[in-house]
Protein backbone atom coordinates (compact mmCIF):
# COMPACT_ATOMS: atom_id res chain seq x y z
CA UNK A 1 0.00 0.00 0.00
CA UNK A 2 2.29 2.29 1.08
CA UNK A 3 4.90 1.97 -2.21
CA UNK A 4 1.44 1.74 -4.33
CA UNK A 5 0.84 5.53 -2.67
CA UNK A 6 4.57 6.89 -3.65
CA UNK A 7 4.22 5.72 -6.99
CA UNK A 8 0.74 7.55 -7.10
CA UNK A 9 2.17 10.48 -5.51
CA UNK A 10 5.12 10.49 -8.08
CA UNK A 11 2.79 10.17 -10.87
CA UNK A 12 0.24 12.70 -9.98
CA UNK A 13 3.02 15.12 -9.56
CA UNK A 14 4.38 14.68 -13.41
CA UNK A 15 0.67 14.62 -14.18
CA UNK A 16 -0.39 17.60 -12.82
CA UNK A 17 2.67 19.77 -14.25
CA UNK A 18 1.81 18.59 -17.54
CA UNK A 19 -1.59 19.19 -17.51
CA UNK A 20 -0.73 22.41 -16.22
CA UNK A 21 1.30 23.25 -19.33
CA UNK A 22 -0.94 21.72 -21.82
CA UNK A 23 -4.42 23.66 -20.40
CA UNK A 24 -6.64 20.47 -21.32
CA UNK A 25 -8.85 21.32 -19.10
CA UNK A 26 -9.40 25.10 -19.80
CA UNK A 27 -12.80 27.17 -19.10
CA UNK A 28 -15.15 26.66 -21.95
CA UNK A 29 -16.01 28.95 -24.58
CA UNK A 30 -18.37 31.88 -24.16
CA UNK A 31 -21.69 31.33 -25.06
CA UNK A 32 -20.86 27.20 -25.65
CA UNK A 33 -24.12 26.26 -22.56
CA UNK A 34 -26.20 29.09 -24.32
CA UNK A 35 -25.91 28.25 -27.95
CA UNK A 36 -26.28 24.10 -26.64
CA UNK A 37 -30.14 25.24 -26.57
CA UNK A 38 -30.73 25.30 -30.39
CA UNK A 39 -29.25 21.93 -30.52
CA UNK A 40 -32.45 20.00 -29.77
CA UNK A 41 -33.42 21.45 -32.92
CA UNK A 42 -30.47 22.39 -35.13
CA UNK A 43 -28.20 19.32 -34.12
CA UNK A 44 -25.79 19.57 -31.37
CA UNK A 45 -23.20 22.22 -31.77
CA UNK A 46 -25.99 23.77 -35.17
CA UNK A 47 -24.93 20.80 -37.11
CA UNK A 48 -27.56 19.13 -37.50
CA UNK A 49 -29.79 17.07 -38.44
CA UNK A 50 -32.59 19.56 -37.89
CA UNK A 51 -33.86 23.18 -38.72
CA UNK A 52 -31.54 25.23 -40.07
CA UNK A 53 -28.03 24.53 -39.73
CA UNK A 54 -26.23 26.94 -37.71
CA UNK A 55 -22.92 26.01 -37.50
CA UNK A 56 -20.10 28.27 -39.71
CA UNK A 57 -22.74 30.69 -40.50
CA UNK A 58 -21.47 34.38 -40.19
CA UNK A 59 -21.96 35.53 -36.46
CA UNK A 60 -23.76 39.04 -37.46
CA UNK A 61 -26.33 37.06 -39.96
CA UNK A 62 -27.08 34.92 -37.10
CA UNK A 63 -27.44 37.98 -34.38
CA UNK A 64 -29.55 40.10 -36.69
CA UNK A 65 -31.86 37.24 -37.81
CA UNK A 66 -32.11 36.16 -33.85
CA UNK A 67 -32.63 39.91 -33.67
CA UNK A 68 -35.76 40.51 -36.14
CA UNK A 69 -36.94 37.27 -34.45
CA UNK A 70 -37.21 38.36 -31.25
CA UNK A 71 -38.73 41.81 -32.08
CA UNK A 72 -40.83 40.41 -34.70
CA UNK A 73 -44.36 42.07 -34.39
CA UNK A 74 -46.34 39.18 -35.28
CA UNK A 75 -45.72 35.96 -34.38
CA UNK A 76 -45.68 33.38 -37.21
CA UNK A 77 -43.01 30.06 -37.00
CA UNK A 78 -41.46 28.80 -33.06
CA UNK A 79 -38.50 30.79 -33.70
CA UNK A 80 -40.28 33.90 -33.12
CA UNK A 81 -41.49 32.64 -30.32
CA UNK A 82 -37.58 31.01 -28.91
CA UNK A 83 -35.90 34.29 -29.75
CA UNK A 84 -37.65 36.12 -27.10
CA UNK A 85 -36.41 33.71 -24.56
CA UNK A 86 -32.50 35.32 -24.33
CA UNK A 87 -31.31 38.74 -23.69
CA UNK A 88 -29.64 40.43 -26.76
CA UNK A 89 -26.56 39.89 -24.97
CA UNK A 90 -26.74 36.63 -24.89
CA UNK A 91 -27.86 36.20 -28.95
CA UNK A 92 -24.65 37.84 -29.26
CA UNK A 93 -22.68 35.07 -27.17
CA UNK A 94 -25.12 31.86 -29.36
CA UNK A 95 -24.26 33.59 -32.60
CA UNK A 96 -20.43 34.08 -31.71
CA UNK A 97 -20.54 30.59 -30.93
CA UNK A 98 -21.96 29.32 -33.37
CA UNK A 99 -20.06 30.61 -35.93
CA UNK A 100 -17.01 29.06 -34.73
CA UNK A 101 -18.23 26.23 -35.04
CA UNK A 102 -16.91 23.98 -38.32
CA UNK A 103 -19.68 23.14 -40.42
CA UNK A 104 -21.14 23.51 -44.10
CA UNK A 105 -23.21 26.49 -43.17
CA UNK A 106 -25.64 24.97 -45.71
CA UNK A 107 -29.60 25.65 -44.91
CA UNK B 1 -9.88 -2.16 -14.41
CA UNK B 2 -10.79 1.64 -13.38
CA UNK B 3 -8.27 4.03 -11.91
CA UNK B 4 -8.51 5.55 -9.14
CA UNK B 5 -12.09 7.68 -8.93
CA UNK B 6 -11.05 11.36 -7.84
CA UNK B 7 -13.13 10.96 -4.27
CA UNK B 8 -10.62 8.10 -4.10
CA UNK B 9 -7.80 9.69 -5.00
CA UNK B 10 -8.83 12.64 -2.94
CA UNK B 11 -9.27 10.23 -0.34
CA UNK B 12 -5.99 9.02 -0.65
CA UNK B 13 -3.86 12.23 -1.05
CA UNK B 14 -5.47 13.04 2.27
CA UNK B 15 -3.05 11.13 3.67
CA UNK B 16 0.04 12.91 2.36
CA UNK B 17 0.07 16.65 3.60
CA UNK B 18 2.64 17.50 -0.07
CA UNK B 19 -0.63 16.26 -2.01
CA UNK B 20 -3.70 17.75 0.63
CA UNK B 21 -2.34 21.19 -0.56
CA UNK B 22 -2.66 20.66 -4.27
CA UNK B 23 -5.40 23.07 -5.89
CA UNK B 24 -8.56 21.00 -5.91
CA UNK B 25 -8.59 22.00 -10.06
CA UNK B 26 -5.05 20.59 -10.13
CA UNK B 27 -5.73 17.15 -8.98
CA UNK B 28 -9.21 17.44 -10.78
CA UNK B 29 -7.19 17.00 -13.51
CA UNK B 30 -4.96 14.17 -13.37
CA UNK B 31 -7.47 11.60 -12.17
CA UNK B 32 -10.65 11.14 -14.42
CA UNK B 33 -13.82 12.14 -12.33
CA UNK B 34 -16.21 9.68 -12.43
CA UNK B 35 -20.25 10.59 -12.92
CA UNK B 36 -22.71 7.69 -12.51
CA UNK B 37 -25.98 9.20 -14.39
CA UNK B 38 -28.85 6.69 -13.62
CA UNK B 39 -31.81 6.82 -16.08
CA UNK B 40 -31.28 7.04 -19.50
CA UNK B 41 -34.04 9.09 -21.32
CA UNK B 42 -33.63 12.27 -22.46
CA UNK B 43 -32.55 13.82 -19.67
CA UNK B 44 -30.36 11.33 -18.51
CA UNK B 45 -28.73 10.52 -21.91
CA UNK B 46 -28.11 13.76 -22.83
CA UNK B 47 -25.85 14.56 -19.66
CA UNK B 48 -23.75 12.00 -20.12
CA UNK B 49 -23.36 13.15 -23.74
CA UNK B 50 -22.51 16.37 -22.78
CA UNK B 51 -20.21 15.13 -20.10
CA UNK B 52 -18.59 13.79 -22.21
CA UNK B 53 -18.12 15.98 -24.91
CA UNK B 54 -17.19 18.93 -23.10
CA UNK B 55 -15.34 17.18 -20.46
CA UNK B 56 -12.44 15.71 -21.21
CA UNK B 57 -10.97 13.29 -18.20
CA UNK B 58 -14.21 12.29 -16.95
CA UNK B 59 -15.65 8.86 -16.64
CA UNK B 60 -19.09 8.38 -17.54
CA UNK B 61 -21.54 5.52 -16.70
CA UNK B 62 -25.02 5.70 -17.78
CA UNK B 63 -27.15 3.08 -15.82
CA UNK B 64 -30.35 1.63 -17.90
CA UNK B 65 -32.76 -1.07 -16.96
CA UNK B 66 -33.26 -1.43 -20.63
CA UNK B 67 -31.09 -1.53 -23.69
CA UNK B 68 -32.39 1.02 -25.35
CA UNK B 69 -34.87 3.97 -24.55
CA UNK B 70 -38.29 3.81 -25.86
CA UNK B 71 -39.65 7.68 -26.45
CA UNK B 72 -42.66 9.05 -25.34
CA UNK B 73 -42.45 11.85 -28.07
CA UNK B 74 -44.15 10.76 -31.25
CA UNK B 75 -45.54 7.66 -29.01
CA UNK B 76 -49.39 8.70 -29.49
CA UNK B 77 -48.82 8.01 -33.37
CA UNK B 78 -47.58 4.60 -32.46
CA UNK B 79 -51.04 4.38 -30.36
CA UNK B 80 -52.87 4.68 -33.74
CA UNK B 81 -50.71 3.04 -35.97
CA UNK B 82 -49.28 5.56 -37.89
CA UNK B 83 -45.80 4.95 -36.39
CA UNK B 84 -43.78 1.97 -35.75
CA UNK B 85 -42.63 1.29 -32.17
CA UNK B 86 -39.27 1.04 -34.03
CA UNK B 87 -39.47 4.81 -34.84
CA UNK B 88 -39.52 5.52 -31.13
CA UNK B 89 -36.45 3.42 -30.21
CA UNK B 90 -33.29 4.88 -29.10
CA UNK B 91 -30.69 2.49 -28.40
CA UNK B 92 -27.28 3.82 -26.45
CA UNK B 93 -25.12 2.47 -28.50
CA UNK B 94 -24.00 5.44 -30.01
CA UNK B 95 -23.39 7.15 -27.17
CA UNK B 96 -21.00 4.72 -26.27
CA UNK B 97 -19.26 4.55 -29.88
CA UNK B 98 -19.36 7.74 -30.17
CA UNK B 99 -18.74 9.32 -26.61
CA UNK B 100 -17.25 6.60 -24.77
CA UNK B 101 -20.40 6.51 -22.24
CA UNK B 102 -20.23 3.12 -20.53
CA UNK B 103 -23.36 1.71 -20.21
CA UNK B 104 -25.06 -0.32 -17.83
CA UNK B 105 -27.75 -2.39 -17.38
CA UNK B 106 -29.21 -2.36 -14.22
CA UNK B 107 -31.48 -0.48 -11.76
CA UNK B 108 -29.86 1.90 -8.78
CA UNK B 109 -31.91 0.71 -5.64
CA UNK B 110 -30.33 2.67 -3.03
CA UNK B 111 -27.67 5.55 -3.05
CA UNK B 112 -25.35 6.33 -0.06
CA UNK B 113 -24.88 10.08 -0.18
CA UNK B 114 -22.31 10.39 2.47
CA UNK B 115 -20.08 7.75 1.13
CA UNK B 116 -20.63 8.83 -2.60
CA UNK B 117 -22.27 5.50 -3.44
CA UNK B 118 -24.60 3.97 -5.00
CA UNK B 119 -25.78 0.22 -5.87
CA UNK B 120 -26.99 -1.16 -8.88
CA UNK B 121 -29.20 -4.45 -9.10
CA UNK B 122 -27.89 -5.88 -12.63
CA UNK B 123 -28.94 -9.34 -13.76
CA UNK B 124 -25.68 -10.71 -12.37
CA UNK B 125 -25.69 -9.33 -9.03
CA UNK B 126 -25.58 -5.81 -7.22
CA UNK B 127 -22.70 -3.36 -7.91
CA UNK B 128 -21.54 -0.83 -6.04
CA UNK B 129 -20.09 2.53 -7.43
CA UNK B 130 -18.08 5.28 -6.43
CA UNK B 131 -18.97 8.70 -8.14
CA UNK B 132 -17.85 11.94 -8.11
CA UNK B 133 -20.61 13.19 -9.10
CA UNK B 134 -24.34 11.39 -9.20
CA UNK B 135 -27.17 12.55 -11.36
CA UNK B 136 -30.32 11.19 -11.34
CA UNK B 137 -33.04 10.88 -14.29
CA UNK B 138 -35.69 8.31 -13.35
CA UNK B 139 -38.02 9.87 -14.87
CA UNK B 140 -41.74 9.69 -13.47
CA UNK B 141 -43.56 7.25 -11.28
CA UNK B 142 -46.68 6.87 -10.12
CA UNK B 143 -48.89 8.16 -7.49
CA UNK B 144 -50.85 5.08 -5.84
CA UNK B 145 -54.29 4.97 -7.65
CA UNK B 146 -57.72 4.97 -5.80
CA UNK B 147 -59.51 1.69 -6.09
CA UNK B 148 -58.52 -1.61 -7.92
CA UNK B 149 -55.62 -0.44 -10.89
CA UNK B 150 -54.46 -3.32 -13.14
CA UNK B 151 -52.30 -0.93 -16.10
CA UNK B 152 -52.39 -4.47 -17.69
CA UNK B 153 -56.28 -4.13 -18.48
CA UNK B 154 -56.66 -0.34 -18.32
CA UNK B 155 -53.28 1.19 -19.26
CA UNK B 156 -51.71 4.48 -18.83
CA UNK B 157 -49.36 4.57 -22.01
CA UNK B 158 -47.65 7.35 -20.21
CA UNK B 159 -43.86 5.41 -20.19
CA UNK B 160 -43.44 4.10 -23.70
CA UNK B 161 -43.12 0.37 -24.76
CA UNK B 162 -45.31 -2.28 -23.65
CA UNK B 163 -48.21 -0.10 -22.80
CA UNK B 164 -47.67 1.63 -25.37
CA UNK B 165 -49.08 -1.34 -27.19
CA UNK B 166 -51.52 -2.34 -25.28
CA UNK B 167 -53.54 0.80 -25.37
CA UNK B 168 -52.86 0.32 -29.60
CA UNK B 169 -54.35 -2.88 -28.93
CA UNK B 170 -56.96 -1.58 -27.45
CA UNK B 171 -58.01 1.08 -29.99
CA UNK B 172 -57.84 -1.16 -32.45
CA UNK B 173 -60.64 -3.12 -31.61
CA UNK B 174 -63.07 -0.31 -30.58
CA UNK B 175 -66.09 -0.34 -32.81
CA UNK B 176 -69.05 1.88 -33.54
CA UNK B 177 -70.90 3.67 -30.43
CA UNK B 178 -67.83 2.35 -27.93
CA UNK B 179 -66.66 4.66 -25.55
CA UNK B 180 -62.83 5.96 -24.53
CA UNK B 181 -62.22 7.53 -21.41
CA UNK B 182 -59.10 9.23 -20.34
CA UNK B 183 -57.68 11.03 -17.45
CA UNK B 184 -55.54 13.89 -17.29
CA UNK B 185 -53.65 13.80 -14.06
CA UNK B 186 -52.87 16.97 -11.86
CA UNK B 187 -50.61 19.36 -12.71
CA UNK B 188 -47.30 19.08 -12.90
CA UNK B 189 -46.97 15.81 -14.97
CA UNK B 190 -44.95 14.70 -17.47
CA UNK B 191 -45.64 16.41 -21.02
CA UNK B 192 -48.23 18.89 -19.90
CA UNK B 193 -49.66 18.90 -23.80
CA UNK B 194 -49.40 15.45 -24.39
CA UNK B 195 -53.31 14.17 -22.69
CA UNK B 196 -55.09 16.81 -24.94
CA UNK B 197 -52.79 15.21 -28.12
CA UNK B 198 -53.79 11.82 -27.39
CA UNK B 199 -57.38 12.40 -27.28
CA UNK B 200 -57.16 14.32 -30.38
CA UNK B 201 -55.36 11.29 -32.17
CA UNK B 202 -57.67 9.06 -30.76
CA UNK B 203 -60.62 10.64 -32.02
CA UNK B 204 -59.21 11.30 -35.72
CA UNK B 205 -58.25 7.40 -35.16
CA UNK B 206 -62.11 6.87 -34.91
CA UNK B 207 -62.96 8.82 -37.10
CA UNK B 208 -60.55 8.07 -39.85
CA UNK B 209 -62.26 4.13 -39.25
CA UNK B 210 -65.80 5.07 -39.33
CA UNK B 211 -66.40 4.35 -35.85
CA UNK B 212 -69.86 6.16 -36.04
CA UNK B 213 -71.01 7.47 -32.41
CA UNK B 214 -67.79 6.50 -30.42
CA UNK B 215 -66.52 9.04 -27.84
CA UNK B 216 -63.40 9.89 -25.73
CA UNK B 217 -64.23 11.11 -23.24
CA UNK B 218 -61.66 13.00 -21.49
CA UNK B 219 -61.78 13.69 -17.53
CA UNK B 220 -59.23 16.25 -16.40
CA UNK B 221 -58.10 16.54 -12.54
CA UNK B 222 -57.16 20.35 -13.59
CA UNK B 223 -59.90 23.15 -14.18
CA UNK B 224 -58.64 23.98 -16.93
CA UNK B 225 -56.58 22.75 -20.46
CA UNK B 226 -52.99 22.88 -19.28
CA UNK B 227 -51.20 23.65 -22.53
CA UNK B 228 -51.95 25.28 -26.01
CA UNK B 229 -55.60 26.20 -24.62
CA UNK B 230 -56.54 28.46 -28.12
CA UNK B 231 -55.26 24.76 -30.31
CA UNK B 232 -57.18 22.31 -27.86
CA UNK B 233 -60.39 24.50 -27.74
CA UNK B 234 -60.53 24.29 -31.30
CA UNK B 235 -59.35 20.80 -31.90
CA UNK B 236 -62.19 20.01 -29.65
CA UNK B 237 -64.76 22.09 -30.16
CA UNK B 238 -64.27 22.56 -34.16
CA UNK B 239 -62.04 20.24 -35.38
CA UNK B 240 -63.34 17.15 -33.74
CA UNK B 241 -66.65 18.21 -32.60
CA UNK B 242 -69.20 15.25 -31.67
CA UNK B 243 -66.23 12.89 -30.73
CA UNK B 244 -64.47 14.37 -28.07
CA UNK B 245 -66.16 15.24 -24.52
CA UNK B 246 -64.40 17.03 -22.37
CA UNK B 247 -65.02 17.65 -18.68
CA UNK B 248 -62.45 19.36 -16.34
CA UNK B 249 -62.68 19.19 -12.55
CA UNK B 250 -62.81 15.28 -12.89
CA UNK B 251 -60.35 14.25 -10.00
CA UNK B 252 -60.60 10.50 -9.42
CA UNK B 253 -61.63 9.00 -6.63
CA UNK B 254 -62.07 5.84 -7.94
CA UNK B 255 -60.84 3.14 -10.68
CA UNK B 256 -61.92 -0.17 -11.16
CA UNK B 257 -59.80 -1.87 -14.05
CA UNK B 258 -61.87 -5.18 -13.89
CA UNK B 259 -64.99 -3.33 -15.02
CA UNK B 260 -63.61 -0.55 -16.89
CA UNK B 261 -65.21 2.37 -14.73
CA UNK B 262 -63.93 5.32 -12.86
CA UNK B 263 -65.36 7.35 -10.34
CA UNK B 264 -64.31 11.07 -10.59
CA UNK B 265 -65.84 14.48 -8.77
CA UNK B 266 -67.38 15.86 -11.90
CA UNK B 267 -68.47 12.23 -13.75
CA UNK B 268 -68.44 9.04 -13.60
CA UNK B 269 -68.54 6.81 -16.60
CA UNK B 270 -68.86 2.46 -16.48
CA UNK B 271 -68.17 -0.07 -18.56
CA UNK B 272 -65.93 1.72 -20.78
CA UNK B 273 -64.89 0.31 -23.52
CA UNK B 274 -61.22 1.47 -23.39
CA UNK B 275 -60.06 3.40 -20.41
CA UNK B 276 -56.33 4.79 -20.31
CA UNK B 277 -56.16 5.99 -16.60
CA UNK B 278 -53.07 8.08 -16.63
CA UNK B 279 -52.24 8.58 -12.88
CA UNK B 280 -51.11 11.74 -11.24
CA UNK B 281 -47.64 11.87 -10.89
CA UNK B 282 -44.59 12.27 -9.01
CA UNK B 283 -40.53 12.05 -8.83
CA UNK B 284 -38.78 8.14 -9.44
CA UNK B 285 -38.35 6.00 -6.74
CA UNK B 286 -34.51 6.43 -6.42
CA UNK B 287 -34.68 10.63 -6.91
CA UNK B 288 -37.78 10.54 -4.45
CA UNK B 289 -35.94 8.47 -1.75
CA UNK B 290 -33.33 11.79 -1.40
CA UNK B 291 -36.62 14.12 -0.37
CA UNK B 292 -39.36 15.49 -2.02
CA UNK B 293 -41.61 18.57 -1.78
CA UNK B 294 -45.46 18.71 -1.06
CA UNK B 295 -45.96 18.00 -5.23
CA UNK B 296 -43.73 15.17 -4.67
CA UNK B 297 -40.69 16.12 -7.21
CA UNK B 298 -37.43 17.17 -5.65
CA UNK B 299 -36.25 20.28 -4.92
CA UNK B 300 -33.08 21.67 -6.97
CA UNK B 301 -30.50 24.22 -7.21
CA UNK B 302 -31.11 26.08 -10.54
CA UNK B 303 -27.91 26.69 -11.82
CA UNK B 304 -26.30 23.11 -10.98
CA UNK B 305 -29.24 20.87 -10.29
CA UNK B 306 -27.94 19.99 -7.04
CA UNK B 307 -30.08 18.86 -4.10
CA UNK B 308 -30.03 20.29 -0.91
CA UNK B 309 -27.44 19.39 1.45
CA UNK B 310 -25.49 17.16 -1.70
CA UNK B 311 -23.79 19.49 -4.04
CA UNK B 312 -22.71 16.29 -5.61
CA UNK B 313 -26.16 14.73 -6.28
CA UNK B 314 -27.88 16.09 -9.15
CA UNK B 315 -31.95 15.67 -10.12
CA UNK B 316 -32.75 16.78 -13.71
CA UNK B 317 -35.62 15.97 -15.74
CA UNK B 318 -39.43 15.16 -15.19
CA UNK B 319 -38.18 14.18 -11.46
CA UNK B 320 -36.61 17.25 -10.34
CA UNK B 321 -38.59 20.92 -9.24
CA UNK B 322 -36.80 23.81 -10.19
CA UNK B 323 -37.39 27.05 -8.26
CA UNK B 324 -39.47 29.50 -10.56
CA UNK B 325 -42.25 32.51 -10.63
CA UNK B 326 -45.77 31.51 -9.27
CA UNK B 327 -47.88 30.13 -12.03
CA UNK B 328 -44.66 29.74 -13.91
CA UNK B 329 -43.58 26.32 -13.88
CA UNK B 330 -41.03 24.62 -15.55
CA UNK B 331 -42.77 22.16 -18.12
CA UNK B 332 -41.85 18.71 -17.86
CA UNK B 333 -40.78 17.52 -21.15
CA UNK B 334 -38.12 15.69 -23.36
CA UNK B 335 -36.75 19.24 -24.53
CA UNK B 336 -36.69 20.38 -21.07
CA UNK B 337 -34.94 17.56 -19.47
CA UNK B 338 -32.26 18.03 -22.71
CA UNK B 339 -31.99 21.34 -21.40
CA UNK B 340 -31.43 20.89 -17.94
CA UNK B 341 -28.82 18.29 -18.91
CA UNK B 342 -26.60 20.52 -20.67
CA UNK B 343 -26.94 22.98 -17.22
CA UNK B 344 -26.17 20.20 -15.39
CA UNK B 345 -23.30 18.83 -17.24
CA UNK B 346 -21.78 22.55 -17.34
CA UNK B 347 -22.11 23.24 -13.12
CA UNK B 348 -19.92 19.42 -12.79
CA UNK B 349 -17.52 20.29 -14.61
CA UNK B 350 -16.80 23.69 -13.95
CA UNK B 351 -17.27 22.12 -10.10
CA UNK B 352 -14.44 19.55 -10.83
CA UNK B 353 -12.52 22.64 -11.65
CA UNK B 354 -13.40 24.31 -8.64
CA UNK B 355 -15.03 27.06 -10.79
CA UNK B 356 -17.68 29.08 -10.13
CA UNK B 357 -21.84 28.34 -11.45
CA UNK B 358 -22.26 29.94 -14.87
CA UNK B 359 -25.19 31.99 -13.72
CA UNK B 360 -25.91 33.49 -17.33
CA UNK B 361 -28.07 30.62 -18.02
CA UNK B 362 -31.11 29.88 -19.88
CA UNK B 363 -33.71 26.64 -20.49
CA UNK B 364 -36.17 26.20 -23.41
CA UNK B 365 -39.01 23.76 -24.36
CA UNK B 366 -39.94 23.45 -27.53
CA UNK B 367 -43.05 20.67 -29.17
CA UNK B 368 -45.07 19.79 -31.91
CA UNK B 369 -48.57 17.94 -31.06
CA UNK B 370 -50.72 16.30 -33.62
CA UNK B 371 -54.04 17.32 -33.80
CA UNK B 372 -54.95 14.91 -36.66
CA UNK B 373 -53.33 12.67 -38.79
CA UNK B 374 -51.95 15.33 -41.13
CA UNK B 375 -52.23 18.37 -39.21
CA UNK B 376 -50.40 19.50 -35.70
CA UNK B 377 -49.61 22.65 -33.22
CA UNK B 378 -46.40 23.78 -31.56
CA UNK B 379 -45.75 25.13 -28.13
CA UNK B 380 -42.84 27.64 -26.90
CA UNK B 381 -41.59 28.61 -23.73
CA UNK B 382 -38.40 29.81 -22.18
CA UNK B 383 -37.02 30.66 -18.81
CA UNK B 384 -33.75 32.76 -18.05
CA UNK B 385 -31.86 32.53 -14.37
CA UNK B 386 -32.27 35.34 -12.24
CA UNK B 387 -35.41 36.65 -9.77
CA UNK B 388 -38.65 34.60 -9.69
CA UNK B 389 -41.62 35.85 -7.93
CA UNK B 390 -44.56 34.81 -6.18
CA UNK B 391 -47.80 35.92 -7.02
CA UNK B 392 -48.38 39.41 -6.03
CA UNK B 393 -45.28 40.28 -8.36
CA UNK B 394 -42.73 40.17 -4.79
CA UNK B 395 -39.30 38.80 -5.40
CA UNK B 396 -39.22 35.37 -3.84
CA UNK B 397 -35.90 34.51 -4.68
CA UNK B 398 -33.48 33.47 -7.24
CA UNK B 399 -34.65 30.45 -10.11
CA UNK B 400 -35.03 30.06 -13.67
CA UNK B 401 -37.86 32.62 -14.99
CA UNK B 402 -40.09 32.34 -17.58
CA UNK B 403 -39.42 35.20 -20.53
CA UNK B 404 -42.06 34.09 -22.52
CA UNK B 405 -45.02 31.26 -23.74
CA UNK B 406 -46.76 30.65 -26.73
CA UNK B 407 -48.58 28.73 -28.61
CA UNK B 408 -49.06 28.15 -32.47
CA UNK B 409 -51.27 30.79 -34.12
CA UNK B 410 -54.38 29.23 -35.35
CA UNK B 411 -52.93 29.65 -39.29
CA UNK B 412 -49.70 27.52 -37.96
CA UNK B 413 -52.30 24.81 -36.78
CA UNK B 414 -51.69 22.17 -40.14
CA UNK B 415 -49.55 20.65 -42.08
CA UNK B 416 -46.54 22.19 -42.14
CA UNK B 417 -46.45 21.76 -38.86
CA UNK B 418 -46.95 18.10 -38.83
CA UNK B 419 -43.37 17.78 -40.95
CA UNK B 420 -42.01 20.16 -38.53
CA UNK B 421 -42.82 17.75 -35.66
CA UNK B 422 -40.76 15.20 -37.36
CA UNK B 423 -37.76 17.94 -37.98
CA UNK B 424 -37.95 18.50 -34.63
CA UNK B 425 -38.32 14.93 -32.88
CA UNK B 426 -35.40 13.51 -34.75
CA UNK B 427 -32.89 16.42 -33.86
CA UNK B 428 -33.93 16.31 -30.49
CA UNK B 429 -33.62 12.63 -30.63
CA UNK B 430 -29.77 13.18 -31.97
CA UNK B 431 -29.41 15.51 -29.76
CA UNK B 432 -29.55 13.67 -27.14
CA UNK B 433 -28.93 9.60 -27.88
CA UNK B 434 -25.87 9.95 -30.54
Amino acid sequence: MLIYKQTLIGTVAALAALSLSSGAHAAPPAGQLLASQCAQCHGTNGNGPGFDELAGKPTNELYNELREMKYSQQIEGIMDRQARGYTDTQLRLIADYLAAQPGAGDD
Amino acid sequence: MHPLNRRQFLKMAGAASMLAALPRAVSAQTVAARVVVVGGGFGGATVAKYLRMWGGNVQVTLVDPSPAHISCVLSNLVVTGALPMTRITLGYTALAANHGVEILQGSAIAVDPAGGRVTIATATGNQVLDYDHLVLAPGIDFAPAPGIWNPDLTPHAWRAGTQTTVLKNQLAAMRSRDTFVMTVPKSPYRCPPGPYERACVVADYLKRKGRTGAKVIVLDANASIQAEPEAFTKAFNVTHKGWIEYVPNAAVQSVNSSTRSIVTTARTVNNAKVLNYIPNQVAGGIAASLGVNSSGYVPVNPLSYAIANYPDIHVIGDSCAVPASDGKAVPKSAHMANSEAKICADAILRSLRGEALDENIASSSACYSPITSKTASWLSTNFIYGDIFDAAGNVKGKGMHRVDIGEAPAAEVGGDSFEDMFTWADSLFADCFV
